[in-house]
């Protein structure tokens, strides 16, 4: 080896080891910002859903976080705000799923957060997955994910699946007709969609175990204009119970008709669109007494700064599945916070294992499903209650019969 | 039979409101030969107009209070939302249309050139609405209330928009054939060329049917809003059954547009019924094919 070989190389050793302390140091000190990053539909014909559900309790969020001055990350003793990296998938699978890969392995984002509508969290769950990002998925409910849930185990399910919110129907009916308050004969209608063949199929499923007698069900084709024939059908059935699985603009037609048609069951349940603020300011108070999928308590506490804070930044009522999304982002929070640094491995051993404070109630996941969210509602005083759990803490007993229409 | 009567009824009320979409777009397509793919933006545009009509509005500028306006009678808003379509679609055809009109070759080109354009239109209508009203589904109570027609209950606001399309369809039918104005639409209906030789000014006259057609899409959307949950991004799918509708009345023939309607409504009911309820979107599709099958320019055209 000669001279110039030897200066060469020693510099080239303290080079590398300058450059190895520099990243040893870089590693120890504290992010300016924690990145996250979600590719969602912005357009198309999902675009306004994941907007008021979705998109606006991740801006909500976004901002309550950084006006505390960020997430707080124990291992640097220092608060980080939140930045988002957001791209519109257009409501196409395979386009979610560029999207995210892009997120992950070209903007390096920290965490990745859900995207809208159930097909859409089932097909980002496996990559997630195979990148070990923790993601809590808050718009997918289809029986899937009990057979493919458990497969993928950095994915977590925050809202009601089939079987529990048809479930918890059945079980309900089954207990008034045992109490002798109702026949038990029941009426079911749904669109031809995924969401309404399985939480119809489901709800026959379960009716048969509790001995409600399904008089009637039909399917209907998704955006019908006009339900009146099909409404009358169920009148002449005769149930006592009227069971919907219903989308948006079908649960506003449907209540209009039966009313306009004189149908008063004692029991009416509509799905997907039940909630919303322009589904009670439409029929007053017509809607008292009847049941709808996916409620918040506007009761539980932080629900009324949440509710204020989304009036004032948006302008509007929250529509409940904001606050399930909101929730997620909470536990998500919270899992960070208890970590204290972002290590995507124990952050998701934290959100499996831990038990969570919410403005959706406690949050616990038990094989990546919540174990207990709310299924079922009923508008009570023109205010959404939370029935079903019913051994959820704040479930309120139901309002039966349902009033007849005014 | 009562039953199947009622199913009926319900059928005629349905198509009366297909009808009412159409009209507007027979008008744009089938005399001004624009087919304007933004054309239920209108129609959500009237709808919108109708909505902040029975529930209030406070108009602020820069987040000043300009007017506040209290719930009034949608009805109202019917001398408010069809003037600004008819002017809004007057402009557009003066001054996008006419361009493409003069540098198109022929038809086909023109064809394609306006499909483009008013696609165009379509997601700059939409976006804009997204802004300014968000993407809230919304709807509202009017005239919610039964009432008895031969012994068969229908809404009064279903029953509303169907005598609304016929007194469109009515008063369209007396223009064409009864004024001046309509003589020298259905001369260019037939044939702009023989039309403009016989002194026919074809641009200020299809720019005319072309701006009525957009009045109509605004006043349809008001009467549909009635009984129909609608939001920003839901005008589409009323372009898509309005131009079904068209093309089985055949295009230009305006007053067949609302038979047209009325078939397709009474047809989709009644199959449902006899059928099965979750095939009255096939059965609409299955009439529409049958009829581009069978008679391809449309049911009402002279052979």
């Amino acid at each position: 080896m000669d001279r110039r070989t030897f200066v060469k190389g020693s510099a080239a050793v303290v080079g590398a080891s300058t450059l190895a302390a520099g990243k040893v140091y870089a590693q120890a000190a504290a992010p300016d910002k924690l990145r996250f990053g979600y590719a969602i539909t912005q357009s198309g014909p999902l675009g306004p859903g994941a907007d008021s559900t979705t998109i606006s309790a991740y801006r909500l969020w976004q901002k309550q976080v950084n006006d505390a001055g960020g997430i707080s990350l124990k291992k640097y003793n220092k608060k980080v705000p939140v930045d988002y990296v957001s791209y519109d998938d257009q409501g196409k699978p395979d386009e979610l799923l560029k999207l995210t890969e892009r997120l992950i392995q070209q903007d390096r984002v920290d965490m990745v957060l859900s995207p809208y509508a159930s097909h859409m969290n089932l097909a980002s769950a496996p990559i997630i997955n195979r990148y070990e990002f923790p993601v809590i998925m808050t718009t997918a409910t289809t029986n899937k994910t009990y057979e493919l849930g458990p497969r993928w185990p950095y994915a977590f399910w925050n809202i009601a699946q089939p079987r529990a919110s048809s479930g918890a129907l059945s079980k309900a009916l089954g207990d008034l007709k045992k109490q002798g308050k109702i026949k038990g004969r029941v009426a079911t209608i749904y669109p031809s969609v995924e969401y309404g063949v399985e939480n119809n199929e489901a709800f026959i499923a379960a009716a048969k175990t509790d001995g409600v007698e399904v008089v009637f069900t039909k399917s209907y084709p998704f955006g019908v204009s006009d339900l009146q024939p099909l409404i009358r059908e169920v009148m002449a059935a005769n149930p006592d119970a009227f069971i919907a699985f219903s989308y948006p603009p079908d649960t506003f037609m449907l209540t209009e008709q039966a009313r306009i048609l004189g149908f008063n069951p004692q029991f009416m349940y509509v799905a997907i669109g039940g909630v919303f603020p322009s589904y009670r300011a439409k029929f007053g108070n017509n809607v008292n007494g009847i049941l709808v999928y996916g409620p918040a308590d506007p009761r539980a506490p932080g629900m009324d700064a949440f509710a204020k804070a989304h009036q004032a930044m948006f302008n509007r009522p929250y529509e409940s599945g904001a606050v399930n999304v909101y929730s997620a982002l909470q536990v998500t929070q919270q899992a960070i916070e208890t970590v204290g640094e972002i290590d995507r491995k124990k952050i998701r051993d934290v959100i499996a294992s831990g038990t969570f404070n919410t403005v959706w109630g406690e949050i616990r996941y038990v094989n990546q499903l919540n174990a207990n969210p709310w299924a079922v509602g009923q508008w009570q005083g023109g205010e959404l209650a939370c029935l079903f759990p019913a051994d959820k803490a704040g479930a309120k007993p139901m309002l039966f019969p349902k009033p007849a229409w005014s | 039979m009562s039953e199947y009567f009622e199913v009926f009824l319900s059928g005629l009320l349905l198509g009366g409101m297909y009808g009412l979409i159409a009209l507007g777009l027979n008008l744009q397509y089938g005399v001004a030969r624009i087919l304007n793919l933004s054309y239920g933006e209108f129609l959500i545009g009237g709808a919108f107009v109708a909505f902040f009509t029975i529930t209030g509005i406070t108009i602020s500028i820069f987040g000043v209070a300009i007017v506040a306006l209290p719930p009034l009678n949608p009805l109202l808003s019917l001398l408010l939302g069809p003037p600004i379509a008819f002017a809004m679609n007057w402009l557009i055809y003066q001054f996008l249309m006419v361009p493409l009109i003069r540098r198109a070759p022929d038809q086909d080109v023109l064809d394609a050139d306006v499909v483009l354009v008013t696609f165009g239109l379509l997601f700059v209508f939409q976006g804009l609405a997204l802004v300014q009203w968000s993407g809230d589904l919304r709807s509202y109570e009017f005239l919610a209330v039964p009432v008895k027609v031969a012994g068969a209950t229908v809404p009064l606001n279903r029953l509303l928009a169907f005598v609304g399309a016929c007194a469109l369809a009515i008063a369209l039918f007396l223009v064409l054939r009864h004024t001046r104005f309509g003589s020298a639409l259905r001369a260019i209906t037939i044939d702009p060329v023989a039309a403009s030789l016989v002194g026919v000014d074809v641009r200020k006259y299809s720019a005319l049917a072309f701006a009525v057609g957009g009045a109509l899409a605004a006043a349809s959307g008001m009467l549909v809003s009635t009984f129909n949950s609608f939001s920003a991004t839901t005008g589409v799918e009323y372009t898509l059954k309005a131009l079904i509708v068209v093309i089985l009345a055949g295009v230009g023939r305006v007053t067949g547009t609302l038979a047209a309607g009325l078939l397709l409504g009474v047809v989709e009911q009644l199959g449902g019924k006899l059928i099965d309820h979750s095939l009255t979107i096939a059965i609409n599709f299955g009439l529409f094919m049958l009829v581009l099958l069978l008679r391809p320019t449309g049911l009402f055209t002279r052979a």
